[in-house]
């Protein structure tokens, strides 16, 4: 059987690569997909543990399929967001949509 | 069962009454100013009942003095209820009946009753008619239960509710701006006293453990309370007592007061609400004997009242404030009596003054109403020929309030100075005796200027009129008590009535005295009387001035002393103007800068100033605040890590 530590190293490298992309990428897609790493490296962490820690009941699975359905929902939700930045700005680059401040 | 137990009916149905006035007068005919009179008129009946019921039974235990029975066994009725607990305390509200509660019964609800019918007359066709009426009945039971308590804390209940009452009744005409100063004045004067009642139950209280007024007597004179202790508290005690009883420095508020409808100034600042501090200091005398040198105070304080007024009362040219002063003079009387440990010449006195003084008030009433409320002398005059009922009782009242043989005023006076010379101070009798000169001099003065005389205004002198029977009735009612109520005093009409020994010894049982004529004392007496009178006789014949001018001009600066009220008035402006206003002064200016502005206003500036420096951190920028959430994660995963270790 293949030792939960693995499914969490696993989990730390894709959560890390999302939020490298968020920080680093300014294409608002790219982002949003970044985000859906981070959000998917969490899912795996309640499965792993749900599958090791006490297999008879399922509370993380149930996390899980919680998660991708918010997931997409938010997707669909900021997607839209995206588009409509689009059509007003003719672009998906984040520092440009800069004017909620001061 | 008797009615002395239930002897709260008296205040009981006075109090509903006033309820069913005050929300319903209005609707009623005539303002139901008869259901006022029904009112006070069962508390009368309820009150002869109670009387006679306590002078039987009294009777019935052979009566303390021959038997030599203690104090404590003197018979005292008491009634109470369990009012509420808190812990181990228990606060009993009740009411109790000894002699001095029975005469003050006897003397409130007499006067009620008759001012209460002479007002139909007085107030007739007045604005607010049934409110009048409506908050006489509140008083009169507030003042009731002021005399029934049987603890501290329900006799300042009523001494407050009298308090307001006061208040509302000087301050009646509220239209006129004079009254409604004239009312404050009154509230806020009794009210520094007041507190200092406050301060004193509360301090009694503590120290006694219990409310009861018995029992914190039995607490002082078995000495479980520190003497310094209960000379303060009780000194706290008669501060209280000075502000109701409009004594020095106090005494301002009582003549201003003379703004209320005048029936009011019978009733509650000539016979009843203003005797409330003579009762109370009689009625915690024990109390008072063993603190320190309060009984030297309490004399005092009433013989600088007595002459002070007194001078004042001479120069006064308005009816009602010569009365208004007398009162105060007379108030200071008992007081002396009372610093000299005779209580039961106190209220001997209380009783005959009341009925005078209620009697010649309400003749000034009478004048005042039938000449259109012109009230100043300098207007009046020759007023004999025209209402001789009014005029012939006023001229009985006045000589029972000058101590003429043999109306009531005479033995209760006499008692009073009787009681200076047994108490040992011969000063005090020397000063007192004046004052009683100084009396029976502005009484005289009083009327012979407004009923002797040739009138000074003719056009008021053709109007004025005798007043109808509901006014003249109540005078001479009150006329046969200023003349008969003083026999009280003998053996033998006390036998006739139930308690043989006089009134003297009914009232007080610790050390019973019993009413003998003194012919030196005697004699004195009605010297003063006669000097008095014939002084003031000789001054004033025909209405004339021309003497009194004299007499002015003689000597300016103490004339100029006397008409300014020894510039009482202006020294408390002065000290309002520059101690309290310049206090309010420091109070205002640390509110204003130091609260409000450093306090409410600075954090508020502390807010914009971060704000406005901070705002820049928001950048707008998705990265920048996707950063700072890293950041912020990674900090708090290093600062758990670390903490854990």
């Amino acid at each position: 059987m293949v030792p939960l530590e693995n499914y969490l190293v696993l989990s730390a490298i894709l959560f890390s690569l999302g939020v490298y992309g968020v920080l680093a990428r300014r294409n608002a897609v790219l982002v949003l997909m970044s985000v859906e790493l981070m959000l998917n490296a969490v899912s795996m962490n309640f499965i792993a543990f749900s599958a090791y820690l006490d297999p008879s009941r399922i509370t993380g699975v149930i996390f899980a399929v919680f998660i991708i359905t918010v997931a997409a929902a938010e997707v669909g939700l900021a997607l839209a967001i995206v588009i409509r930045l689009f059509r007003n700005r003719a672009t998906v680059n984040v520092d440009e949509a800069a004017i909620l401040k001061w | 069962m008797t009615i002395t137990e239930h002897a709260y009916l008296l205040a009981a149905i006075p109090a509903g009454m006033f309820l069913l006035l005050a929300l319903l007068g209005r609707y009623l005919p005539r303002g139901g100013d008869y259901l006022g009179v029904l009112a006070t008129g069962t508390s009368f009946g309820l009150m002869i009942a109670v009387v006679a019921n306590y002078v039987q039974n009294r009777g019935g235990l052979g009566g303390a003095f021959q038997h030599g029975l203690e104090a404590q066994e003197f018979p005292a009725w008491t009634n109470s209820i369990e009012w509420s607990t808190v812990g181990d305390f228990v606060l009993r509200m009740g009411i109790y009946v000894d002699p001095i509660t029975v005469l003050m019964l006897g003397v409130i609800t007499t006067v009620a009753l008759m001012v209460n019918i002479f007002s139909i007359g007085y107030m007739k066709g007045e604005p607010r008619y049934y409110w009048f009426f409506a908050v006489l009945q509140l008083f009169v039971a507030s003042m009731l239960m002021l005399v029934l308590a049987d603890n501290l804390l329900l006799l300042l209940i009523s001494w407050e509710l009298v308090g307001v009452c006061s208040f509302l009744l000087i301050g009646f005409y509220w239209e006129k701006r004079s009254a409604t100063e004239a009312a404050k004045k009154a509230f806020i004067t009794t009210r520094v006293g007041d507190v200092g009642l406050f301060i004193g139950v509360v301090l009694l209280g503590k120290a006694a453990g219990t409310f009861n007024i018995q029992d914190v007597i039995h607490a002082a004179q078995e000495g479980h309370i520190g003497s310094t202790y209960l000379f303060v508290s009780m000194m706290f005690l008669f501060l209280g007592a000075m502000g109701k009883s409009a004594q020095v420095p106090f005494h301002v508020w009582l003549p201003d007061a003379m703004e209320g409808p005048t029936p009011v100034s019978a009733l509650i600042h000539a016979a009843t609400m203003v005797v409330a501090g003579v009762y109370l200091t009689a009625r915690m005398l024990p109390a008072f004997e063993v603190a320190g040198d309060m009984m030297l105070i309490i004399t005092l304080v009433g013989l600088v009242t007595a002459l002070l007024t007194g001078f004042i009362a001479l120069a006064q040219t308005d009816i009602k404030k010569v009365l208004a002063y007398s009162t105060v003079g007379q108030l200071g009387f008992m007081f002396v009596a009372l610093g000299s440990g005779a209580p039961e010449a106190a209220m001997f006195h209380l009783m005959t003054h009341a009925f005078f003084k209620a009697l010649l008030f309400l003749g000034s009433g009478s004048v005042i109403h039938a000449t259109h409320h012109h009230q100043e002398m300098d207007e009046l005059g020759g007023l004999w020929k025209k209402m001789p009922i009014t005029a012939t009782t006023f001229l009985i009242g006045s000589l029972a309030l000058a101590g003429v043989f043999p109306l009531a005023g005479f033995w209760s006076k006499d008692e009073i100075l009787h009681s200076t010379l047994d108490w040992g101070g011969g000063w005090a009798f020397i000063l007192l005796a004046f004052a009683a000169v100084l009396t029976a001099f502005y009484t005289t003065r009083l009327f012979v200027r407004t009923f002797l005389g040739k009138p000074k205004d003719q056009h008021i002198y053709e109007h004025t009129h005798e007043s109808s029977f509901v006014m003249t009735g109540p005078l001479l009612f009150l006329c046969l008590l200023a003349i008969v109520s003083g026999f009280v005093v003998f053996q033998d009409v006390g036998k006739a009535i139930g308690f043989p020994g006089g009134i003297t010894e009914f009232i007080f049982v610790e050390h019973p005295h019993v009413f003998h004529i003194d012919w030196a004392l005697a004699g004195t007496s009605i010297a003063i009387g006669v000097i008095g009178i014939f002084s003031a006789g000789w001054m004033y014949w025909g209405g004339s001035t021309v003497r009194s001018t004299k007499l002015a001009e003689w000597q300016p600066g103490l004339y100029d002393m006397i008409t300014n009220k020894f510039y009482f008035d202006e020294m408390y402006q002065y000290g309002i103007d520059r101690g309290l206003l310049g206090f309010s002064f420091i109070v205002s200016w640390f509110d204003r800068y130091v609260v409000n502005d450093t306090g409410v206003d600075g954090s508020a500036q502390i807010t914009k100033y971060s704000g406005s420096v901070l705002k820049y951190a928001q950048t707008g920028k998705v990265p920048n605040y996707a950063m700072g959430v890293a950041i912020g994660v990674i900090t708090l995963a290093v600062v758990g890590l670390a903490v854990r270790g």
